[in-house]
């Protein structure tokens, strides 16, 4: 624990209220912001820009306390463990009554507070009217009203941040539940006394469920866990209902109580036009129609204009055109070594090979991609495409938020197998890393199998995306099978549609371009680094001549292929790369069956090490023993069918 | 059974347009979703608007727009608006 003086103030609040804007704000780090739950997974940390001795901390999103999801735990650990100054919960100004639910379990923990009001905007635009001085009045603390996206209120609520102190207690539960809390309490105060957070706040929590409050209980304790776990389990057994549903409930009618006292409505005759658009995308018969336009304007963008016209540009005009050759001449002037020239220049260049992918080919299909995402993102779109997705992931034993990971996937596999700790179980995390792992392209990889395939036939983009999908869906199938767990039926939040603000998309695009290319070039450059030492130690043309059999025998792919699949054990992209590169000595065939097996072939290796810290190692080489053998079973297979019917 | 017992019907009967008030949640529903219905503020006679039934239970609480599994909407019991019930 963080014992020095409280310097740190923490952003809490509902997922999706706008705490990462309104943290981008107030520090100018960036984080990564989305119109849809559960973007941030983790704790950020970063100075304040109005005091540099401040801390800030932007904590993932609490649909509730006590603590239950993941990321709900990870906001309880910082609450119990950083030395937190005071609270700023955010809240959505619409929905005054469930961010008051919240304020009623924060004010019980004693910690001085500030509510930012957020999107105040929104709620004027649907007749909500909040009277703001009553509430802050009632609370007795600081209450703004804030628009982040556009930066009001925001100079208002630094201001306040002075005056913050602990909110009055919203309500006193029932009499029999009251004794317990203070039971609870005293024990606390007794046994594991906590330098910050107040006794009946943590008796509250512990008594509602709360692992990450009980294991610092347990942890701070002691012998004195035992009182502390007799007295729960004593009041669990007296209370008459369920006593977390009964505490949550209790907050409930308090906030209910106090949001009518200091909120207005007008009434509205029709609805907005972001709730028609809203609708529209979810509906039975509009919404597929919606969801195949959004995939072609994607496909697009990202497949013709990013893949094929940029690259274009890139990689011919500029690359191959300007830089290789005056990149070229000057290694051939200034570097002596033949060895070290070839190193630099020559077919496994680090220039010629790996910054060329990195740069050429890679960066403008991620960079389209990321821009397409982040449009999506910030819609609204993707949570109702959850929706939209759910009878389809049923069939795989997950419910349709699996479907966000996923569609995380094809920007960054990496970023999406951190992102499955927004699904509710175990077992739903374990299937779509799995899946993700499996047959799931990152957008690089995406952008090139579209613009191999692309140049191909549209045919054969299509038999590779029904391959991918049928692959998806067996495999999701059968894993729902054999891991034992029952599917969690499906309940979310669907955000207001919105446009999209550039900025903010630009912003987003730039911060997952940074971390990319920080991933992907020092992994490129090694892995072209590793063919050009296996290359001049004679072992490349080996394990070529060794991959014979499995590459052209079963693949049907010329034998050099066997080098995209080396390539492709640190990253699939660059595998695909590879292939890509010789694609004018590919048939249709060859290209396609090459398509899937490297689609479907080891995630790369930053992926791999996630799946690691989220799964563990024993279930991460479990994927990959699976998962390698699968990719060259599938793609012989289809090289067999193919040749028989195509 | 009491008259207002009878008067309630599963959220995922209802057609959409109709708004109703929330009575109470079914014993089918575990714990833990019943936490995560109440804290998107499902609490016993809030009203609801229902927008739509398929391909989920999509309803309006307030300005929060939900969607449900009918697998969950079957087992949230609702009645009609007061204004409504001599319809």
């Amino acid at each position: 624990m963080n014992n020095t003086s409280p310097s740190i103030i923490a952003l809490v609040g509902h997922p999706n209220v706008g705490k990462s804007v309104l943290f981008h704000r107030l520090t100018g780090a960036y984080v990564n912001v989305s119109n849809y739950p559960g973007t941030t997974v983790e704790v950020t940390r970063a100075s304040a820009r109005f005091d540099s001795a401040l801390t800030l901390l932007d904590t993932p999103g609490v649909l509730a306390l006590p603590s239950r999801s993941d990321d709900e735990r990870a906001t309880m650990r910082a609450l119990l463990n950083e030395s937190t100054r005071c609270l700023v919960q955010v809240g959505d100004a619409k929905n005054l009554r469930r961010t008051l639910t919240l304020t009623a379990l924060l004010a019980e923990l004693g910690v001085p507070m500030a509510l930012a009001l957020n999107m105040h905007d929104e709620a004027a635009a649907r007749g909500v009217t909040v009277d703001i001085p009553a509430l802050a009045d009632e609370l007795g603390i600081p209450v703004l009203a804030t628009v982040a996206t556009g930066g009001e209120g925001i100079g208002e609520l630094t201001h306040s941040l002075s005056q913050a102190r602990a909110p009055e207690v919203l309500l006193r539960y029932d009499d029999e539940t009251e004794a317990d809390i203070a039971r609870v309490a005293a024990a606390i105060d007794n046994c594991a006394p906590h330098p910050r957070l107040a006794a009946r706040g943590l008796a509250i929590l512990y008594l509602g469920g709360d692992d990450e409050v009980a294991n610092w209980l347990t942890k701070h304790s002691g012998e004195g866990f035992a009182r502390l776990d007799a007295l729960r389990t004593d009041a669990l057994q007296r209370s008459d209902a369920d006593l977390p549903a009964l505490l949550a409930r209790e907050r409930t009618q308090a906030a209910d109580a106090l949001a009518a006292s200091v909120i207005q409505r007008a009434v509205r005759s029709t609805p907005l036009l972001s709730q028609r658009v809203g609708q529209a995308v979810v509906h039975p018969v509009w919404g597929i129609p919606i969801l195949l336009g959004v995939l072609f304007a994607v496909y697009e963008f990202v497949g013709v204009f990013g893949a094929t016209t940029l690259v274009g540009l890139l990689e011919e005009d500029l690359f191959e055109g300007l830089l290789n050759p005056a990149f070229t001449h000057f290694v051939s002037v200034a570097v002596d070594i033949p060895w070290a020239q070839e190193m630099l220049v020559g077919q496994y260049g680090l220039w010629t090979m790996g910054m060329t992918y990195a740069l050429a080919l890679i960066l403008p299909i991620v960079t389209t991609f990321f821009i397409a995402f982040g449009v999506l993102e910030d819609s609204g779109y993707l949570p109702r495409l959850t929706v939209i997705a759910n009878r389809l992931f049923a069939t795989i034993g997950l419910n349709g938020r699996a479907v966000l990971p996923m569609v995380l996937g094809l920007g960054c596999v990496t970023m999406a197998t951190l992102t499955t700790r927004i699904l509710h179980s175990p077992r739903e995390r374990l299937i779509t890393t799995f899946l993700l792992a499996l047959a799931i392209p990152c957008s690089a990889q995406l952008g090139v199998v579209l613009g191999m395939l692309g140049g191909v036939s549209f045919t054969a983009v299509l038999i590779w995306a029904l391959a991918m999908v049928g692959i998806l869906l067996l495999a999701g199938f059968l894993a729902a099978k054999l891991i034992p767990g029952r599917r969690i039926p499906l309940v979310t939040e669907l955000p207001p549609m919105r446009l999209p603000i550039l900025g903010n998309v630009l912003k987003k695009t730039g911060g997952r371009l940074k971390w990319y290319l920080i991933e992907v070039i020092p992994l490129f450059l090694l892995g072209t680094f590793i063919m050009f030492a296996l290359d001049r130690l004679g072992a490349l043309p080996a394990i070529i001549e060794a991959g014979e059999p499995l590459v052209t025998g079963w693949l049907g792919l010329p034998k050099e292929a066997s080098a995209a699949f080396v390539m492709g054990f640190l990253r699939r992209d660059f595998g695909a790369t590879g292939l890509f590169a010789m694609a004018h000595d590919l048939s249709p065939i060859q290209a396609v069956v090459g398509m899937i097996t490297i689609t479907l072939f080891i995630p790369c290796f930053a992926s791999l090490m996630m799946m690691v810290k989220e799964q563990g190692t024993k279930t991460a080489l479990i994927m990959l023993g699976l998962i390698v053998p699968f990719a060259f079973f599938i793609g012989g297979l289809f090289n067999l069918i193919l040749r028989a019917i195509w | 059974m009491s008259p207002k017992h009878e008067a309630r019907l599963p959220l995922a009967f209802i057609p959409p347009g109709s708004e109703v008030c929330l009575a109470a949640f079914g014993e089918e529903i575990d714990p833990l979703q019943r936490e995560q219905l109440t804290a998107y503020g499902l609490a016993e006679s809030r009203p609801l608007k229902v927008l739509q039934q398929r391909p989920m239970t999509v309803i309006l609480a307030e300005e929060v727009e939900l969607a449900l599994e009918h697998g969950v909407a079957r087992h949230i019991w609702v009645a009609r608006k007061d204004n409504e019930n001599g319809s």
